[in-house]
């Protein structure tokens, strides 16, 4: 991560913050303003705007719930599957949405860990937005079973039939990397929401103060709590901070562990991990600009952080090129038929166009963040961001697809197309993620206030206006 | 597995039917008459489901768990004696097939017949069966069968029918029988002989004809040139060493197909090096199973096979035969034909030229000459006749069908056949049929013959029926399994009942023609004898001598020339169908769904032609085109197969029926395209591309291979390790060939750990042998008997969720437009180190300690996992329920041992562990170890090449051991080191030194 900037190119404008950095949010505000920005967003009345956007989102929901009805009602054949492809857009659709889940945890735990200051004014909604992918994620492990009412079977639940589940399995270490990956989530999330939750609560009357004092849990802002409070939040991005990592490792080992050319190979796990810092970020980015656009929010998500966040981008997707570049060279280097043959299938064989698609999105339109320009170039990144999400699940797409398609017995190659409810499956996931992440933007503060409170000049022992010039 | 058990033993089942009929789920079924639409088994996706759905979808949680069926079992109050719930018993029968019969072993649960096999007692069938043998359990138990009998289309009754009957025969008895006719189906039937004859003395004056639209007739009639009676050739393919096919399909659709398959393929079983095995050439038009086993394949247009064999005839008498030939020249690869003559000629007395029958009579005059010339006579070839045979006679049924139309006959009884859809378009049998005033149909469904005539009565099932067979080496009874289910009757009640004033009762009639066939004394001892092993070494059939002189004289009387189809006037072969033969078949949902052989596809019938044709006309897989002969059109869509001869057209018969739930919809009738002078070699076709394009269900190669140089170029690299084969002589040459042709690893090598042991009990095993799997398709459709496995319907198919446990994967190799064809049957490989097991998330498959890769439906949820870490593919998952719209009658025909699989469940092929089970529980009762041969799987049993061995591998002395023995044992997919159970022999074929070896090309 050496290649985040702890010391941008100064700029203007800015004024420097605690212990002489430059000031990470614009506008020279106090705490008092920032409290006041923040949590008006939740307290003034709901935009219009919102109700709009929440009606498209829960229009999306009702479609993934009217198609996971029609699913168990009718069964998996409702899906375009067929004999070798047996998995298609559920498995595609929940690695990209476990993907897209991995920038929160990024953000908050390891950049906490690793003392990036700047993580401070994305780090909440880039949790929310985590949290929410996973819930889209976990969707889909559920429903693409044939017998959904017995998905419970792969839970180590003690039963009658005194059967446990197969640890051997992956799918397995799925359900506890995933769950873990979720759990911990959340709770990083809370407790980093504790502080603010007060703030709000302190601001609100009757039935709002009580709920936000329920979930405030009594905090007071005093010495000791506070104290607590660091370590707490300390020891949880320790926890999570290797769970970033192993969630998607683990999920790579859904495919690394079988023997399906394509699949069977020892780079997936960092790649996976790549590859899913890659499309968080890129989720992030397309949020965080609607967001920032919407609320106001450009003095504190300002454009260094998009630029930092774009570096980032530009570092994973290099490494997911790369990636790329080594599973052809690898396959070509094993001098196994098998796997020789897959790579060149995907690049030429039917599911050629859905590989160029990937690879356009993925390799070379990151590649345009070399350039500072287009790095600060909010329409620039906003489609890049976009392509980077379309790219992401075409490249899960193409591993699971194409490999499955065409595998050892020429006998039993087969091609997979997509029927109505895939389509309608994976549209109404993207309803479930913007109902829950248009909920959280209406009645959470979307900037962690404590935290970007904590950044500020105010928040500095030392700080002395006449001496810094800064404060005013 | 005893064979015990004889007629009357069924009697107190037959009761208990009666009285299952009288409940009201029965009766309900009974009136569902002929539901016309329905085209699919299933239907999976609705709008109006969907909306129902959408307003429920709240109480989906509640729903799920009601879906599973609630059952009634009614248990018996008083128990049969005989019967043992659950226990299974065997009795023997006879299937009648044209003028050939199968000899069957019927398993039935409880009196309900759920299993067909052959008998082991039969000569021909020997235990082994064919496709056919195993659809007609399926054919009983279809529900779209007749089931009451109909007067102009409404119901009546068999009072009515035979009070109307019986005024009929008061005219004819006066008039002996003058505008009487009768018109069956061929048939080789002691009683229904015995019948016929008496029907004649009863009615001098009346008509009995038969008429099948596929049959041997041309063979016939070609015999009959040479031997002057109607001679049926036998062949002994066990004996021949060179076998030359001329456009004859013996191991698949021609007469006698499981005795010929097991005969050739037991000279072709090569243990070790010094074995010996024989040669095969055939010459064909179109691509049959045969000419996939051949060594030498010449494709030429079926029209020309005749100028081929006059060629053939000329080139044995040039190399010094004694045989005069027609004179015509065609153009035929003369160093083929030479090598071919002159290993004709080094093997006299032990060559054999068959020939098919859409061949024209003079042609068959010729071959037998030819054998006789090659001294094959009374060798590997011999001629008989047999007094109860009644062969199809087109020449007798167009003038029936002539008098017909003129009004010279009143009354016409048709038992059997359906000639409205099967007779030549050009003798328009339908018109003529309307001038009959009187006219009854036997039929199983009403069909396109009986909504034509006044009376439709329906026809029982052979497995309902009492009646009686006579063939090679004997004659046979049938016996029925079960009462009539739709209270038909077969042909001989109702032949019976034309000659007889009182009611009959086929089981008399069938007895009193055995009284006279057995010997007088301990008749009752002797006829149970017959009944429980169901058939007898009854000398029927008379040797009949050849008349070289006489058949040299036909042959030099005779035209062989034939002008070669051209674009402009092409050549079309109609030929029998595989998956509905001459469209018995159409409704039966295993047919159905049976992948053909060769093109793979299923549901439908399609216009095969070779890739250089279909370039001309500028078409390919699903296109349309309009054929054009003799001014009637139809429109049909293409498949282009590789090795069929230019110009040439085949289209497969039996197609486009109305008659039932399955059969409508399924591919398309091209019956209006046969003329009387050619009936299945149609020359001066135009063909043109037509508008549009038609969907096909193929389960292999879902785009043509050649549109895509990068799978062509994977396939041909990874074949020959996948399918190994090699020639006789380079195995002399290098035994350890089908070993060098993949990399191998040791397997202990590989393991990081000391891996699980197989060492003591049974370790189950399988051996397919290559060389003599000849792509019939029996095990596939045995193993959907045996395991329950569901019917689709087209539009899963299409979609690649094709369920059957076997896959029969064909492959070509050689040149693109001249091919060489192999079959790998590939079903679950049993891996010790199976990738399936470890990858499911709730251990629902798992390894026995005998080896078996095993599945508990009950615990399986569905992750398909296992299916995609399968390297074979053999793994099934079952999308929908499936069975959840079978019929009532039809889940009849399931197998009670084997559960029903519910939707979101895997399955796959079990080594038949219920069969395993079934003797394990029966060598422990008798308190002995099992022996080899005491579990005998499904396909293995169904095999009529035997190429299938299975057993225990520890056991050295085993079958299978030691055909896993032979130095040519291979795994397939060997180097993922996952130590797979079934294991293959490499193939071999014998081709002639003295032709050029086609190239080493896989597609």
């Amino acid at each position: 991560m050496s290649i985040i900037n702890n010391h941008p190119e100064r700029d203007p404008d800015a004024t420097l913050a605690v212990g002489g950095n430059e000031l990470l949010v614009s506008g020279s505000p106090t705490f008092h303003t920032l409290t006041d920005q923040v949590s008006g967003i939740v307290e003034n009345k709901t935009p219009p705007k919102w109700y709009l956007l929440f009606a498209m989102a829960v229009s999306g929901l009702m479609l993934l719930i009217g198609s996971i009805g029609w699913l168990v009602w009718e069964g998996t054949g409702v899906w375009g599957l067929n004999n070798p492809v047996g998995w298609g857009w559920a498995i595609v659709n929940f690695v990209f949405w476990v993907g897209i889940g991995h920038a929160g945890t990024l953000i908050s735990a390891i950049l906490f860990l690793l003392r990036q200051q700047w993580r401070t004014a994305i780090n909440r909604f880039a949790e929310a937005m985590t949290i929410f992918a996973v819930i889209s994620a976990l969707v889909f492990p559920g429903i693409h079973v044939g017998r959904i009412w017995l998905a419970y079977y792969m839970f180590p639940v003690p039963n009658q039939m005194l059967i446990w589940p197969n640890f051997r399995s992956p799918l397995l270490w799925d359900i506890f990397a995933v769950g873990t990956y979720f759990t911990v989530s959340t709770l990083f999330w809370y407790v980093g929401l504790i502080p603010d939750l007060a703030t709000l609560r302190d601001r609100a009357t009757k039935v709002r103060k009580k709920v936000l004092g329920f979930f405030a849990m009594g905090w007071r802002g005093g010495n000791r709590q506070w104290q607590h409070y660091e370590k707490a939040y300390l020891m949880l991005a320790g926890l999570a901070t290797p769970l970033v990592l192993s969630v998607h490792s683990v999920v790579a080992t859904d495919f690394a562990t079988s023997l399906v050319p394509g699949w069977h190979t020892t780079l997936f796990p960092p790649y996976f991990v790549a590859g899913a810092v890659f499309s968080g970020f890129g989720m992030v980015m397309t949020l965080a600009l609607i967001a920032r656009k919407i609320y106001g929010l450009e003095n504190i998500i300002t454009l260094d952080h998009l630029e930092k966040m774009n570096k980032i981008i530009l570092v994973t997707g290099s490494m997911v090129g790369y990636s790329y570049m080594t599973e052809f060279f690898i396959s070509w280097y094993s001098g196994n038929e098998f796997e020789v043959f897959t790579f060149v299938n995907r690049a030429f064989g039917p599911y050629a166009w859905a590989y160029w698609i990937m690879f356009t999105c993925n390799v070379i339109t990151p590649q345009i963040f070399w350039f500072k320009k287009l790095r600060r170039s909010i329409p620039v990144m906003f489609v890049a961001s976009i392509f980077v999400n379309i790219g992401m699940w075409f490249e899960r797409f193409v591993i699971t697809v194409s490999s499955l398609s065409r595998d050892y017995l020429p006998a039993a190659w087969d091609y997979f197309s997509p029927t109505l409810w895939d389509i309608l499956t994976f549209i109404g996931s993207f309803g479930l993620f913007f109902t829950f992440f248009l909920l959280f933007l209406r009645f959470l503060p979307m900037v962690a206030l404590s935290e970007v409170k904590g950044t500020l000049h105010a928040a500095d022992p030392h700080n002395y206006p006449e001496e810094t010039g800064g404060a005013k | 597995m005893s064979t015990t058990n004889n007629h009357l033993q069924g009697k107190a089942y037959w009761r208990s039917l009666e009285q299952l009929a009288e409940t009201d789920e029965f009766k309900d079924l009974v009136k569902q008459e002929f539901p016309a639409d329905a085209a699919e088994l299933t239907n999976p996706v609705s709008r109006r489901k969907f909306l129902t759905l959408m307003g429920a979808s709240m109480a989906l949680a509640g729903l799920t768990s009601c879906r599973r069926p609630v059952e009634k079992i009614i248990p018996y109050v008083i128990k049969p004696e005989e019967i043992t719930p659950g226990k299974p018993q065997y009795y023997a029968t006879n299937m009648p097939f044209g003028t050939e019969s199968c000899g069957l072993l019927v398993e039935s649960h409880e009196g309900r017949p759920t299993k067909i096999e052959g008998n082991r007692l039969h000569p021909a069938t020997q235990g082994s069966s064919n496709v056919y043998m195993q659809a007609e359990m399926l054919n009983l138990y279809d529900p779209d069968r007749s089931q009451v009998v109909l007067r102009k289309g409404r119901n009546a009754s068999w009072q009515a029918y035979r009070a109307a009957w019986k005024k009929q025969a008061k005219r004819f008895t006066e008039s002996g029988g003058e505008g009487l006719a009768v018109l069956t189906e061929s048939f080789s039937s002691p009683s229904l002989m015995r019948l016929a004859q008496a029907f004649r003395t009863k009615f001098p004056q009346a008509r009995l004809v038969a008429y099948d639209s596929v049959s041997d007739a041309t063979i016939y009639a070609g015999l009959q040139a040479a031997t002057g009676a109607l001679a049926r050739p036998d062949y002994a393919f066990d004996k021949a060493r060179v076998v030359l096919s001329l456009d004859a399909d013996f191991l698949q659709m021609d007469s006698n197909d499981i005795q010929y398959s097991r005969d050739f393929t037991s000279q072709r079983k090569v243990h070790t090096e010094q074995d010996e095995m024989n040669r095969l050439y055939v010459v064909e038009g179109v691509f049959s199973v045969t000419g996939g086993m051949a060594d030498h394949r010449l494709r030429i247009q079926s029209g020309q096979i005749g100028m081929f064999a006059a060629a053939l005839a000329a080139e044995l008498g040039a190399q010094g035969l004694e045989i005069q030939a027609p004179a015509v020249s065609a153009e035929i690869d003369t160093g083929w034909l030479k090598a071919l003559a002159a290993d004709l000629l080094a093997n006299r007395g032990a060559s054999l030229v068959v020939g098919g029958r859409r061949q024209r009579a003079e042609v068959h005059t010729l071959i037998a000459l030819i054998n006789d010339a090659l001294g094959n006579t009374g060798k590997t070839v011999s001629y008989s006749s047999n007094p109860d045979r009644m062969v199809s006679n087109l020449t007798a049924f167009t003038e029936l069908t002539r008098d017909m139309q003129a009004g010279r006959i009143t009354a016409l009884v048709l038992l059997g056949g359906n000639p409205v859809y099967q007779a030549p378009a050009d003798l328009d049998f339908a018109a003529a049929l309307e001038q009959v005033p009187y006219s009854v149909h036997l039929s199983s469904h009403v069909d396109e013959t009986s909504t034509k005539t006044t009376w439709h009565i329906p026809r029982a099932h052979f497995l309902e029926s009492w009646g009686d067979v006579s063939g090679y080496g004997g004659a046979g009874i049938i016996q029925p399994l079960i009462a009539p289910l739709f209270d038909g009757k077969n042909c001989v009640d109702v032949l019976s009942d034309l000659i007889s004033d009182e009611a009959t009762w086929a089981y008399a009639v069938v007895r009193e023609t055995w009284k006279s066939l057995l010997p007088a004394a301990h008749f009752e001892k002797n006829w149970r004898q017959v009944v429980h092993d169901g058939f007898t070494s009854l000398p029927r059939e008379t040797q009949l001598s050849f008349d070289h002189q006489q058949a040299q004289a036909a042959v030099l009387a005779a035209n062989y020339y034939v002008p070669a189809a051209t674009p402009e006037s092409m050549e079309l072969v109609l030929s029998a169908s595989f998956a509905t033969y001459d469209g018995r078949y159409a409704n039966n949902g295993w047919m159905q769904e049976l992948p053909h052989p060769i093109t793979k596809l299923t549901w439908d019938n399609v216009a095969l032609m070779s890739p250089a044709t279909a370039q001309q006309l500028q078409v390919k897989n699903e296109s349309v085109i309009k054929i054009n002969r003799a001014g009637t059109e139809l429109i049909v869509p293409v498949w282009v197969l590789p090795g069929l001869a230019d110009n040439t057209l085949n289209l497969e018969l039996g197609y486009g029926r109305n008659i039932g739930r399955v059969a409508t919809g399924a591919g398309i009738h091209v019956g209006g395209l046969r003329t009387l002078k050619q009936m299945d070699i149609a020359s001066g076709v135009t063909v043109v591309k037509a508008a549009g394009s038609y969907k096909l269900a193929c389960v292999q190669d879902y785009h043509g291979l050649d549109e895509e140089q990068l799978a062509a170029h994977a396939i041909e690299e990874r074949l020959p390790s996948i399918v190994r084969e090699s020639t006789l002589e380079n195995y002399r040459k290098d035994p350890e060939f089908a070993m060098a042709l993949a990399e191998t690893t040791d397997p202990q090598s590989m393991s990081m750990w000391k891996e699980q042991q197989y060492t003591t009990g049974n370790q189950w095993g399988m051996a397919i042998d290559l060389s003599a799997c000849t792509g019939c398709s029996a095990c596939t459709i045995a193993c959907q008997s045996e395991n329950n496995i569901p019917v689709i319907g087209k539009d899963e198919v299409s979609r690649g969720r094709d369920m059957s446990w076997i896959r029969l994967d064909r492959y070509f190799s050689g040149e693109v437009d001249d091919p060489e064809m192999i079959f790998q049957p590939v079903a679950c490989q049993q891996c010790e180190m199976a990738p399936c097991e470890n990858v499911c998330p709730v251990a629902a498959t798992t390894h026995s300690s005998e080896g078996l890769n095993e599945m508990a439906y009950n615990r399986c949820i569905g992750t398909r996992y296992c299916a995609n870490n399968c390297p074979y593919k053999v793994r099934r998952f079952n999308f929908f329920n499936f069975s959840k719209d079978m019929p009532e009658i039809v889940q009849m025909a399931m197998n009670p041992d084997v559960t029903i699989r519910f939707r979101g469940v895997m399955e796959k092929c079990t080594y038949c562990i219920q069969r395993i089970n079934v003797a394990k529980i029966g060598a422990k009762n008798e308190g002995r170890d099992l022996a080899d041969g005491d579990v005998v799987v499904a396909c293995q049993q169904a095999c009529p090449t035997n190429a299938i061995a299975f057993g225990n591998i520890l056991d050295p002395e085993s079958e299978v051991s030691r055909i896993k023995s032979r130095n040519r044992d291979y795994a397939l997919l060997g180097e993922l080191n996952l130590q797979p159970r079934t294991t293959y022999t490499a193939r071999l074929r014998n081709p002639n030194p003295a032709i050029a070896a086609p190239g080493e090309h896989y597609v």
